[in-house]
């Protein structure tokens, strides 16, 4: 298995200044997310043979992109998009399919597996799909249950994010404090709150 | 929308049950039988042996269909009354068979549990399993007010205390065996 993506010290440590991630699920959230303090926008709705003007936007704010294979649109999850994503400079790609990981990090991107909590039957296999996939960030979701099932979890060695209906700086700080290395939102607000 | 009376056959407590496992004693102690993960032959097993306080997961029986056929047969031939499945249509069926449908909602994030209660039928006699469960405590007023009653919390629910918490937001709460009898007590033996 490669190892983790080069990109993956510089997001994290960026995340680590900034632990807040801009979740964008609008063209309205775009300008309020390049004005805050964030420190990379989670791309989950649009375009994604569009997204080169966007990226160039976004790292001349001085950002990180990441985008959501699996929500945005004209994109196929598979590995000739992962490699159409980095071509538009694209730092992170999201994804739920874990056997796209090793090529999200192939183009000198961070991979970000979602975990999706749903029960504690389907947990192990999650975790076990998680751990084989080989990502170098797992998003846990719905994040604000993290400090309710973090124990669950310890079998993970990788970063951790937390996103889902993370609306409040109180759940923010709890995520946090329960291990996750960053917090993805579309609460504006939290874009601009001192986490760190 | 107006909270609406959850139907009596709602109990509090659901045990989840891949069927194999089914707990005798349950009845008894009016804890219902949630079955998932499991195959059409069990459930027809299971369904014959009486159906009384079983709820299927539609989604998740090998070898039957979600569909309208599925939901037909569960309701009508196996006389399972409570159906949960995410697809709206079937739980609006069920309800017009004189059953309770459940929409099943993936609540991993604010904008998908909008777009999930878009498409709820939030009609008479169709409800709502929210899983994970725990996620329930996190929902503003405003989300709870929109989650179309009765509401079940489904998943990582693995404490006593947090079903008794949970059940002070929603209606009923599916769990596993070892949760079920620190929240009822009793001795269950499988069958």
């Amino acid at each position: 298995m490669a190892g983790p993506s080069a990109k993956l010290p510089e997001f994290l440590a960026r995340l680590a200044e900034s632990p807040c991630c801009a979740a964008i699920t609008s063209d309205g959230h775009l300008e309020a997310a390049l004005e805050s303090a964030v420190a990379a926008l989670f791309i989950l709705r649009g375009d994604g043979l569009e997204l080169r003007p966007l990226v160039r936007r976004v790292h001349a704010a001085g950002k990180l992109v990441a985008v959501h294979l699996d929500l945005i649109e004209g994109l196929r999850p598979d590995r000739t998009a992962i490699a159409w994503l980095a071509r538009a400079g694209v730092d992170a790609v999201i994804s739920s399919h874990g056997q796209l990981m090793p090529s999200v990090r192939r183009e000198q991107m961070v991979g970000i597996h979602r975990l999706l909590l749903v029960r504690r039957g389907l947990l192990d296999s999650g975790l076990s799909a998680v751990t084989r996939a080989g990502a170098d960030i797992v998003e846990i979701l719905p994040g604000v249950i993290l400090p309710d099932v973090c124990s669950l979890l310890s079998r993970l060695d990788v970063p951790l994010l937390a996103g889902g209906f993370i609306r409040t700086e109180a759940e923010a700080r709890a995520a946090l404090a329960a291990g996750a290395a960053g917090v993805t939102t579309s609460t504006e607000s939290l874009w601009r709150a001192r986490l760190a | 929308m107006p909270d609406r009376p959850a139907p009596r056959f709602l109990l509090p407590v659901f045990v989840g049950s891949s069927g194999r496992e089914t707990l005798a004693g349950a009845e008894a102690l009016e804890v219902g039988v949630l079955l998932r993960d499991l195959d059409l032959m069990t459930l027809v097993g299971v369904a014959e042996a009486g159906p009384e306080g079983i709820a299927v997961d539609l989604d998740s029986v090998d070898g039957l269909s979600a569909d309208d056929a599925g939901a037909r047969f569960v309701v009508g031939k196996l006389g399972v009354r409570i159906v949960m499945t995410r697809r709206p249509a079937l739980a609006a069926l069920v309800a017009e068979a004189g059953g309770l449908g459940l929409v099943h909602v993936f609540a991993f994030d604010s904008t998908g549990l909008k777009r999930a209660l878009e498409s709820h039928p939030a009609r008479h006699r169709v409800g709502t399993v929210i899983s994970p469960g725990p996620v329930l405590s996190h929902l503003t007023a405003d989300d709870l007010e929109h989650l179309p009653r009765p509401i079940v919390a489904y998943g990582l629910i693995d404490t006593p205390d947090r079903a008794r918490q949970l059940l002070t937001i929603a209606d009923s709460v599916v769990v596993g065996p070892e949760c079920a009898r620190g929240l009822v007590g009793g001795t269950w033996v499988s069958r």
